[in-house]
């Protein structure tokens, strides 16, 4: 086992003037479940591809455990891929779909019959060795192709979007299936996606990148709670946090935040925070977590100077929440999440209590967490 | 050994020769190889021993009595290596620089334009071109300038297809790997006796899928493969690796970051690649309302995915993890911009054009 560290990384293409990925410093733990997240033609699945040998490393170093590997090929590098497209063997049977590259590495035979029938056992795919690949069903696939990784008992895991290709249901039953598998391996692992929910739930750490730059690398939590720009805030979070330009001003002593359909009390924590930095008089961008408004009586009434009144133009009904979809709070649509049994119906007018503690203020400029940097 | 090969020996040594099986100690004690190869030699008392096989603790071996000159042993020791693994004086083994041969020519008949011709007799491995195989055509694209060795790259082949494969390399980076069609009756269900057309170009391209994964994950790094139906080599080896070699340009040209080709779709792509550029900058000129309209990559990726889905909305919206209507608004927003719908079949015809050729002149 071993942990990977990438020293000012970059990758340029040839012909192309802007770099892929950025100056990317980043040090993962031995044993350590890290996932790379972003949107499309971020960088992410380049930076995987770079650790995995498949690309060059146009500048910087990379180390898997204490060894430099930038020169050294794929095969030697100790690793183990497993792809979104996660090719089978087509005219082999899972048994030697999994046996294949230890045959390869030259394993004596019944070290990799324990290797293969230990992974299938872990894998519950023990019925299937017989099998060939079409007689498969895509979650089965998955699981060989998963199989075909640990065998090999790698250093560092390696996975591009490895879900993507399965069906909703099949892809959380997976996501659950990956993280405790590799809880019980204990081996480093390196996971892309651009699905923040398997980047929130699957990671010890999640490493947000946008245009070939690392936004923020933290924890799930702190990520959520913390984040530090505009951009890791709006891509964290399903709904995403909503985001209303409006001016921070004095008023009867408490800092107050204005905006269409907004006048609401900056709880006093952080309205000491932006007196302190200046920013009183000057347009910020308020951010609310869908979750951080309240229609509850007693959190209304407790919080009289937070609430805020809207119509109601859509309402998501989930069961056990519903999503409201607001118009009149600043100039775009604020989605709100409550308790499904309010009752709440379209066309209604609603009045909601927003947790002030729980807000974030961010630079209209830089787009960075006022609070936070 | 077969007596008459033993008997032939005997007659190129002038003195007796016999077959014995030694312990591998004595071998080694004698100054042999812990891992004795076909051809290796060590001279005991009792004469000089020639290996011929080595399984576990025991050795078969050749003894000639009388001492053999440093020639001899070296002829001898030719003779007993198996054929493929010799190596001759540029550095070949037979079955490598047969092959050379053969991916030599096949480039000058390509070059010369030459594409119906068919193997001559004069080719060693022209017997083994007489079976139906199947073309895959790879081209590696691995990150640093690494060789890759024939004979290892021959060994990975054979492990991943079968024993009977054929590699040629063709020009740098650059191999033909022929392969028994039985595959195609390996990837199907063992009952199933007839295999459709469709059925049997599932197969091909789950088999270059899964060479592309082994040969990426295993072994040597990103490649491109391409894939043909099954051929009779001697008759179409030229013709079949210029249309393998043309799907991969075509193919690396106009879907990049693909790296498996099927040449059975691209036909558009090539019937468009032929027109002179002057009608292709025309042509979208015309077409184009909006000459900003594909730098979004938002829209770019949309359309790929539609069209990859057959025009069909909602298996688009599940690929792009979009709403149906997401993807509703976004073809909407497309259709006021440029006046083309591309839910009805002629506008969705000119749009996948202009999106091929965009892609095209987009890297000039």
């Amino acid at each position: 086992m071993a942990g990977v560290r990438l020293e000012h990384v970059y990758k340029k293409y040839p012909g192309s003037d802007k770099a892929s990925v950025t100056d990317f410093n980043l040090d993962i733990q031995d044993k350590e479940f890290l996932v790379l997240v972003g949107p499309s033609g971020c960088g992410k699945s380049t930076t995987l591809r770079m650790i995995a040998g498949l690309e060059e490393i146009s500048e910087g170093k990379l180390y898997i455990g204490d060894r430099v590997v930038n020169d050294v090929a794929p095969k030697d590098r100790d690793i183990a891929m497993v792809f979104q497209s996660y090719a089978l063997y087509p005219h082999m049977n899972v048994y030697q779909n999994m046996a294949f590259g230890l045959k390869l590495r030259k394993f004596r035979k019944d070290e990799i019959d324990r290797r293969v029938r230990e992974a299938a056992r872990t894998l519950e795919i023990e019925h299937l060795l017989d099998r060939k690949p079409k007689a498969l069903s895509g979650g089965q696939r998955q699981r060989v192709a998963l199989g075909r990784a640990i065998v090999r008992e790698p250093q560092v895991f390696l996975m591009d979007e490895p879900l993507s290709n399965l069906d909703a249901k099949l892809r959380t039953q997976m996501r659950a299936n990956i993280s405790k598998l590799m809880k019980r391996l204990e081996t480093t692992c390196i996971y892309v996606t651009h699905d923040q929910t398997e980047a929130m739930t699957m990671g010890d750490r999640i490493v947000v990148m946008k245009d070939g730059f690392i936004q923020q690398a933290a924890t799930p939590e702190e990520l959520y709670n913390h984040p530090i720009n505009l951009f890791v805030a709006g891509f964290i979070g399903a709904p995403a946090m909503n985001f209303v330009t409006g001016q921070l001003v004095e008023e009867g002593g408490s800092v107050h935040f204005k905006a269409t359909g907004i006048n609401v009390e900056v709880a006093e924590g952080k309205a000491k925070a932006l007196r302190a930095k200046g920013y009183i008089g000057k347009e910020v961008i308020l951010g609310v977590r869908p979750e951080d408004f309240h229609e509850e009586p007693v959190f209304i009434e407790a919080s009289p100077k937070t609430i805020v009144n809207a119509s109601i133009e859509v309402s998501e009904n989930l069961g056990y929440e519903v999503f409201l979809y607001l118009n009149g709070l600043g100039k775009d649509n604020v989605i709100a999440r409550v308790d499904g049994r309010t009752g709440l119906q379209e066309g209604q007018n609603v009045k909601l209590a927003i947790d002030m503690n729980k807000v974030h203020f961010f630079d209209k400029d830089s787009e960075l967490n006022i609070l936070e940097n | 050994m077969n007596k008459t090969r033993l008997q032939q020996l005997q007659q190129l040594a002038g003195a007796p020769v016999e077959v014995v099986v030694i312990q591998l100690s004595d071998w080694v004690q004698a100054g042999g190889s812990r891992q004795p190869e076909a051809g290796d030699s060590v001279v005991r008392e009792d004469g000089t021993l020639i290996a011929i096989s080595a399984d576990g603790e025991e050795l078969e071996a050749l003894r000639f009595p009388k001492g053999l000159t440093p020639l001899e042993s070296e002829l001898f020791r030719w003779v007993l290596q198996p054929s493929a693994s010799r190596t001759a004086a540029n550095g070949f083994t037979d079955t490598e620089r047969s092959a050379r041969r053969l991916g030599d020519w096949i480039e000058q008949s390509i070059n010369g334009g030459d594409l119906r011709a068919e193997v001559p007799d004069r080719f060693e491995l022209r017997n083994r071109l007489f079976d139906g195989m199947i073309p895959f055509l790879l081209i590696s694209e691995q990150a640093d300038d690494r060789e890759l060795p024939y004979n290892e790259l021959e060994k990975v082949f054979k492990s991943f297809i079968s024993d009977e494969i054929l590699l040629i390399p063709i020009r740098e980076r650059e191999w033909l790997v022929l392969g028994p069609d039985r595959l195609l009756a390996e990837v199907e269900s063992a009952e199933e006796d007839v295999i459709e057309m469709d059925e049997t170009k599932d197969a091909l391209f789950s088999l270059a899928t899964g060479l592309h994964q082994m040969f990426t994950e295993e072994w040597g790094g990103e490649c491109h493969v391409a894939v043909g139906v099954p051929i009779i080599p001697t008759e179409s080896l030229v013709q079949t690796v210029y249309g393998l070699r043309e799907t991969i340009y075509l193919g690396r040209k106009f879907h990049m970051g693909v790296q498996v080709h099927l040449p059975w779709m691209i036909h558009l792509e090539r019937l468009l690649n032929g027109i002179p550029e002057s009608t292709r900058i025309r042509f979208m000129e015309e077409m184009m309302g909006r000459p900003d309209l594909f730098t979004e990559p938002e829209t770019i990726s949309t359309l790929d995915a539609f069209f990859t889905m057959d025009c069909n909305v909602s298996e688009t919206a599940k690929r792009l993890y979009i709403h149906r209507n997401t993807l509703l608004y976004r073809l909407d927003k497309l259709k006021q911009e440029t006046g083309l719908d591309v839910r009805s079949f002629n506008d969705a015809v000119l749009v996948r054009i202009m999106l091929l050729l965009y892609k095209v002149t987009k890297r000039k």
